[in-house]
């Protein structure tokens, strides 16, 4: 009784198929598994999406590398540029790799490109007339190739933080020298004594104080170093006048006309989080059948160990490929997210994202011995990988060691996936890197766990 | 039919099974007794291919069916020991599932699972979730599940435990009446009674090993007695021991000594030493030897359910 291969293929899919079909069955049946993977992950979305469409964190970014380029020659650059490079918050680049892996310094155009090509996010030009003759003020331009709004807010305010904390003295020197080569020496004595007024009415400050701080170049005008709750208010008053001497020019690199930044990476962190959930769940169903004894009534049927795996992994991912697509549509609804547009590519990298999060399901059940021991390492693992990959805040948050770290986790990559698709538009050809990392993790995960399950003993 | 030839199987240091060679011919009810843990399940394992023995052989009908090839599949049905049914689908969804893994086509599946249902008195219960059913109703729908694809050979693995002695009885009747109608059932069981009530010829297992098999009758001309006393202990009983050993082979458990009588010994003779150390003639019962009798000869312990 020899069967043709065609024979045979069609009997393997209609065995898988009829496995499938009764694994969806029992999903559909569990309430409990159903909201898990649907209403749970919406509800959180919907909050957190509130939560930073709102708020922004206050938690500065720890060493976010900046690209800086000074092509002027005015003293002020330098020292504010010296602040930045005291500032732990950023990583303050000068140079690049060329093709040779040679450093090169970088000029305003090469700092365009490495943040076009994301490389780099931010970038900051002082361009050859930030103090000019013409103007008065600073001229500064800012570089942006921003993944998610919170990142950009919150990089724009350490820079003016450090702009306008750090580097007053020399921004007051400048722009008294600036001032009296412009108007003469009378005549910027005159000016500061008006001004030196009106700051005082303005913000209701004694005159001679303001007068004293404004010559020694301090600029939280007359608030005494206690920081009192006072002191705060009128430092913040002074950096929205100085808002007014530096004009930081914004320029977006990419992601230009998306809607809303923050929701794609708060929908996708969610949504893949939720994933890697509901894929060891429905992993750890391979403990209950076994201990049912289904294994065994399936194995005495013209079922083999592949079937059952086989007919697992086409179950998560569809489930994880549902999964993903409802909570992006959601986020459409909710927070504008343009997914319709995209929704191919988006499609596309959903499944790689699920074969890879059910790689990682499959590998749980492979290792563990037991159910309770597959769900408490699952927790540890999809909570670690989830913040280290950048699912609930970005990587550029954290700790350099720790970036490194996430282009292991298939979060990292998966969010980049989404973000390549939602945010910089990118096309599928483009990030087909991308999704080789996802598949090739899968399948390296995959070899190991069927190694584990001729081995182990979830069959028996 | 079915041949096992000199099988072993380990698990780790653990001898579950020790060169067992078993024939079973079509038609039969051949019933596995043995203790827990003596290897029947291990041996249903084998048997329907979901583990393959460390040495030794077994073929039904000369196809192998450890080598992992699904022919021989078709041909054999398992119940296995555990209920293994989904909980949250209805009866009939359990099966089938299992009817279309073996390739059935929808509408013979549909017949045969109302003709397995009605069988085992399930029908009004078709449309209803296992995880309602008791105890005896899974038991019915594990067997009825293992029928779907009319196999030629049932390999039941202790199928009654837990089950209400109605269930039991439906279970007891549906596999008598397959058995009539011509399909071989290998039944494993430690209820001595079952083996006793089913089985056209019965395998004794323990410790892995086959200790002997053949029809009730046989495994009881094994024994060089055919009376048993039943004694209850008491201060007069101890008395009596010496000379009661010199007539048969004596036991004492929980209580009480069971002399097996030996053959040519009159039974007069005993119940005179009775009575010569005052035992009370009440607290002794003469039995018919049965199952257990065989097994405490064969093993020398007695059989513990
Ligand atoms: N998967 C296993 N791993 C290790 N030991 C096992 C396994 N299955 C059974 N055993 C051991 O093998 C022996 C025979 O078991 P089993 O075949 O289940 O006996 P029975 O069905 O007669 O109760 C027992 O000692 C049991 O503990
Ligand atoms: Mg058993």
């Amino acid at each position: 009784m020899s069967k043709s291969p065609d024979f045979k293929t069609a009997l393997l899919m209609s065995t898988v198929l009829s496995l499938l079909r009764k694994d969806i069955r029992l999903f559909l049946r569990n309430k409990v598994a159903f909201g898990l993977t649907f209403i749970v992950p919406l509800v959180l979305v919907y909050i957190f999406g509130q939560v930073f469409g709102v708020n922004r964190s206050s938690s500065g970014p720890t060493g976010v590398p900046i690209a800086v380029v000074n092509e002027s020659d005015a003293a002020v650059a330098t020292a504010i540029i010296e602040a930045m490079e005291a500032e732990s918050a950023f990583q303050v680049i000068h140079t690049w790799e060329d093709a040779a892996g040679v450093e090169q310094p970088l000029t305003a155009d090469r700092a365009r490109e490495l943040i076009r090509d994301n490389k780099m996010r931010f970038g900051l030009v002082f361009p050859p007339d930030t103090m000019s003759e013409e103007r008065f003020g600073l001229r500064l331009i800012f570089l942006n190739n921003p993944r998610n709004e919170i990142e950009t807010q919150t990089v724009t305010g350490l820079l003016q933080k450090v702009i306008f904390t750090s580097a007053p003295q020399a921004l007051m020197t400048s722009l008294k020298e600036q001032a009296e080569s412009y108007i003469g020496t009378a005549e910027t004595t005159a000016f500061y004594d008006g001004m030196a007024r009106t700051i005082s009415d303005a913000f209701d400050l004694k005159y001679e104080t303001v007068r004293a701080d404004m010559e020694a170049g301090v600029m939280n005008f007359g608030a005494d170093d206690s920081a009192s709750e006072e002191g705060k208010a009128d430092s913040a008053d002074a950096s929205s006048f100085i808002d007014q001497i530096v004009a930081i020019e914004n320029e977006q690199l990419a992601g230009a006309d998306v809607k809303s930044p923050a929701a794609t990476r708060v929908v996708g962190g969610w949504a893949i989080m939720f994933l890697l959930f509901s894929v060891s769940g429905a992993s750890t169903a391979l403990f209950e059948e076994k201990q049912a004894g289904i294994f065994h009534r399936l194995l005495a049927s013209p079922v083999s160990r592949s079937h059952i795996l086989w007919s697992k992994y086409l179950f998560n991912m569809l489930m994880g490929l549902v999964q993903l697509t409802v909570l992006f549509i959601a986020g459409q609804i909710m927070f504008g997210i343009e997914v319709i547009p995209h929704l191919p590519s988006l499609l596309v990298v959903a499944l790689c994202a699920s074969i890879a999060c059910t790689a990682f399901g499959m590998l749980l059940s492979a290792i563990a011995p037991n159910p309770a021991a597959a769900s408490g390492l699952a927790t540890f693992l999809i909570l670690t990988m989830s913040a280290i990959g950048g699912a609930w805040f970005p990587t550029s948050f954290m700790p350099e060691f720790i970036q490194s770290i996430s282009k292991l986790t298939l979060v990292y990559w998966s969010m980049e996936g989404f973000i390549a698709v939602l945010w910089a538009h990118k096309s599928i050809f483009e990030i087909l890197p991308i999704l080789a990392v996802l598949l090739g993790m899968a399948a390296v995960v995959n070899v190991f766990s069927v190694w584990r399950f001729n081995r182990g003993n979830l069959f028996e | 039919m079915l041949t096992i030839s000199s099988v072993s199987k380990s698990y780790g240091s653990l001898t579950a099974l020790s060169d067992v060679s078993l024939d079973i011919a079509p038609g039969e009810f051949l019933g596995l007794l043995g203790p827990n843990g003596a290897g029947k399940s291990t041996l249903m394992s084998l048997i329907s291919g979901l583990k393959r023995p460390d040495a030794g052989s077994i073929t039904l009908n000369d196809i192998s069916t450890t080598n992992g090839d699904h022919q021989a599949r078709h041909e054999l049905g398992l119940v296995p020991q555990n209920i293994a049914l989904y909980d949250e689908l209805t009866a009939e969804e359990n099966l089938q599932v299992f009817g279309e893994l073996f390739g059935l086509d929808h509408k013979t599946l549909r017949e045969r699972i109302t003709e397995g249902l009605s069988a085992v008195g399930l029908e009004d219960r078709r449309k209803d979730r296992v995880k309602s059913f008791s105890g005896g109703m899974k038991r019915r729908l594990n067997i009825i599940a293992a029928l779907l694809h009319r196999p030629k050979m049932l390999l039941c693995d202790e199928p009654t435990v837990g089950v209400d002695p109605q269930s039991r009885n439906a279970i007891f009747e549906l596999l008598e009446k397959l058995n009539r109608e011509g399909l071989t059932v290998v039944y494993s069981t430690h209820y001595m009674e079952e083996a006793t009530r089913l089985c056209s010829r019965i395998a004794i297992i323990d410790h892995g090993k086959i200790l002997a098999s053949g029809t009730l009758a046989q495994l009881l001309e094994q024994l060089p007695s055919a009376e048993r006393i039943r004694i209850t202990r008491s201060d007069a009983s101890l008395l009596a021991l010496p000379e009661l050993e010199a007539l048969g082979a004596l036991v004492t458990v929980d209580g009480a000594h069971t002399l097996a009588v030996r053959a040519g010994t009159q039974l007069s003779t005993v119940f005179q030493v009775l009575e010569k150390h005052g035992v009370a003639s009440a607290g002794c019962t003469l039995t018919r030897p049965g199952l257990e009798d065989v097994f405490l000869h064969l093993t020398g312990k007695a059989f513990r359910e």
